[in-house]
């Protein structure tokens, strides 16, 4: 059974395209509010779910926190994958950059992995500030995951990076 | 010596291994895979006229039908030459190939058993929903070939239910869940009978988690010769997986304590003779996790196994339903992984309970009902819970009336064989 995300509540939080745009314990600049330190955030979630949810190719959607939830996984695979040949830290950080740089889609632009999955923004504005929330959420995510994918002494992790061979929901990463 | 006082043979047949020995024995004699590796190169020939040959394949014409392999054997031989090979009788639990069958079972009587079949009853065992006319074959090629004094053709979820008899409790009510190499069914027998329109498969067997172990250890980019990557990964699988309760908690645990969970595995590469090791990690608790979540193993196939089992009993007669719940049996080889029972029982208690409950809240609160028991029974000789099953049963007085005798077949026929009378063997 795939793994839920206990970020159930809504009121009091930002939407945008159907999403919630949940706290995170952020240093990176951007749109989220801020959260607890000592609390788990989404970031935290997704990573810990990581290698259970993976393995699934259906995931029914429980809460709308369960979108962002999948979007992280995807996104973490993504990253396992440009982490696939380096073999220090410091190539996986300058690879993740890197990826860092790329343009992040929003819902209803083509390239963006899950068509149908996401309400499309209703205005211009509403697209800027949650690509804004994507790319903080994406740089916050790397951070953590590299954290989880190197050991202290620089070394790759391989029981993190077998996961890059992983295809979640059968998606083919570009 | 008459034949009923010398113990009876019980043969039982899977699709990936045969266990073979003698009654009242607490464990078989022979468990060897069932595979036999035909020498057919003398014999295909025979289209082509060549005149060279035809001495070379006269004079190994005689011998030349003796010239096979079964078990581990005809594995090792048809790996060391190309003359020989392999065929699998039976596919799915269900003989396929007689001709196969048959020669299986003469190296089985002649070389591994070493037993004259004129003089033993014999106990074989066959899977449910079986087509009568197999049974007849079976009974044709005994009692034919091998003239064997007797036959008993038993159904094998109501042996594996009697090897959970003692001297007090005589079950003949309960599920058997029998997960085997080949194939894996859930069958509901109320009182020695078994319900055949409830009987439900899965395409998740042994063989899947094994070939999942070894996706998964390939993945990770661990070393394991090619040559034989399947059975260093069997052997793998039987010594260290094990069922945990939640992937994610097992997933922190591996991390936050890898000396005592991350186990190594040391072989020999069979060319060079070097050595090599690999790591095993999380593999350990995902391979069986293929029986609750199907999913990751492949999208096919997507209902969990304690699914399967709830709506098996849900299909079955009304009146027996409790009485199934209380009484679910685990037999084969892959429900051997530890704690596999307390998760089956965890997962099954969770989907009745919340159907209970649903109940009950619309019923009101006036109809009380009581909670439905269930009960995952976990036995020491899971493993072989057929043949032990057989075993016993055959082990009793009771077994040879209840056989089809030789003089039975020569007066009615190979039709005898069709049905087999029930019988509970000790009170």
């Amino acid at each position: 059974m795939v793994y839920h995300s206990s970020f159930v509540e809504e009121e009091g939080i930002n939407k945008a395209c159907g999403c919630p745009l949940l706290p995170l314990k952020s240093h990176v600049r951007g749109p989220a509010p801020a959260s607890d330190p000592d609390k788990v955030d989404i970031v935290d979630e997704a990573i810990t779910f990581f290698r259970a949810n993976v393995f699934f190719r259906n995931f029914d959607i429980q809460s709308p926190a369960d979108k962002l939830l999948i979007y992280l996984t995807f996104y973490i695979n993504v990253a396992l994958k440009r982490l696939e040949g380096c073999r220090t830290l410091a190539v996986g950080t300058k690879a993740i950059i890197n990826l860092g740089l790329e343009k992040v889609p929003v819902p209803g632009e083509p390239g963006f992995p899950f068509p149908g999955l996401f309400a499309l923004p209703q205005s211009e504005d509403e697209a800027e500030l949650f690509r804004n929330y994507l790319k903080q959420i994406r740089e916050e995510t790397s951070g953590r995951l590299l954290s989880c994918a190197y050991r202290p002494n620089g070394t790759p992790n391989k029981w993190w990076l077998a996961f890059a061979k992983r295809k979640f929901m059968n998606i083919i990463i570009p | 010596m008459d034949a009923s006082s010398r113990p009876a043979v019980v043969i039982d047949n899977g699709t990936g291994f045969t266990k073979m020995g003698f009654a009242g024995n607490v464990e078989p004699c022979f468990i060897i895979p069932t595979v036999v590796a035909v020498n057919d190169t003398l014999s295909s020939q025979s289209k082509s006229s060549n005149k060279g040959n035809w001495l070379a394949q006269h004079t190994a014409g005689v011998m030349a039908d003796l010239d096979f392999y079964i078990g581990e054997e005809a594995l090792s031989r048809s790996r060391a030459s190309a003359n020989y090979n392999l065929s699998y009788p039976i596919h799915n639990g269900q003989v396929e190939n007689w001709d196969a069958m048959e020669r299986f079972w003469q190296q089985c009587i002649f070389n591994y058993l070493r037993c004259d079949p004129e003089d033993h009853y014999f106990l074989l065992t066959e899977s449910p929903l079986t087509a009568p006319e197999n049974r007849e074959y079976a009974g044709e090629i005994m009692f034919e070939t091998f003239n064997i004094p007797g036959l008993y053709i038993a159904v094998q979820p109501v042996l594996a239910l009697a090897a959970g008899y003692t001297t007090s409790k005589c079950e003949m009510t309960g599920v058997v869940v029998d997960v085997g190499d080949g194939a894996t069914h859930v069958v509901p027998v109320a009182d020695g009978y078994v319900i055949g329109s409830s009987i439900k498969s899965i395409p998740i067997t042994g063989k899947d988690v094994t070939c999942f172990v070894q996706k998964l250890l390939k993945e990770r980019g661990e070393f394991i010769p090619p040559e034989d990557s399947f059975e260093v990964v069997r052997k793998i699988k039987e010594t260290y997986c094990y069922t945990c309760s939640d992937i994610v908690k097992e997933f922190n645990k591996h991390d936050r304590e890898p000396s005592k969970f991350i186990k190594h595995w040391t072989g020999v590469k069979p060319k060079s003779g070097a050595t090599y090791t690999c790591d095993i990690g999380y593999e350990r608790f995902m391979g069986p996790e293929i029986f609750f979540s199907p999913e990751i193993y492949g999208s096919d196939f997507t209902t969990p196994l304690p699914a399967v089992i709830d709506k098996c009993i849900q299909s079955s007669p009304i009146d027996t339903r409790r009485a199934l719940y209380k009484n679910i049996v685990l037999s084969g080889g892959s429900t051997m992984f530890k704690d596999f029972h307390r998760r089956l029982q965890r997962d099954l208690k969770k989907i009745v309970d919340t159907r209970v409950r649903a109940a009950s809240s619309r019923l009101g609160p006036d109809v009380k009902s009581q909670p439905i028991e269930v009960n995952v029974a976990n036995h020491p000789i899971q493993k072989y819970a057929v043949w032990f099953g057989g075993s016993v049963l055959a082990s009793t007085a009771e077994f040879y009336t209840a056989c089809h005798t030789k003089a039975e077949y020569e007066e009615y026929g190979a039709s005898i064989c069709r049905t087999n009378p029930v019988f509970k063997g000790m009170y």
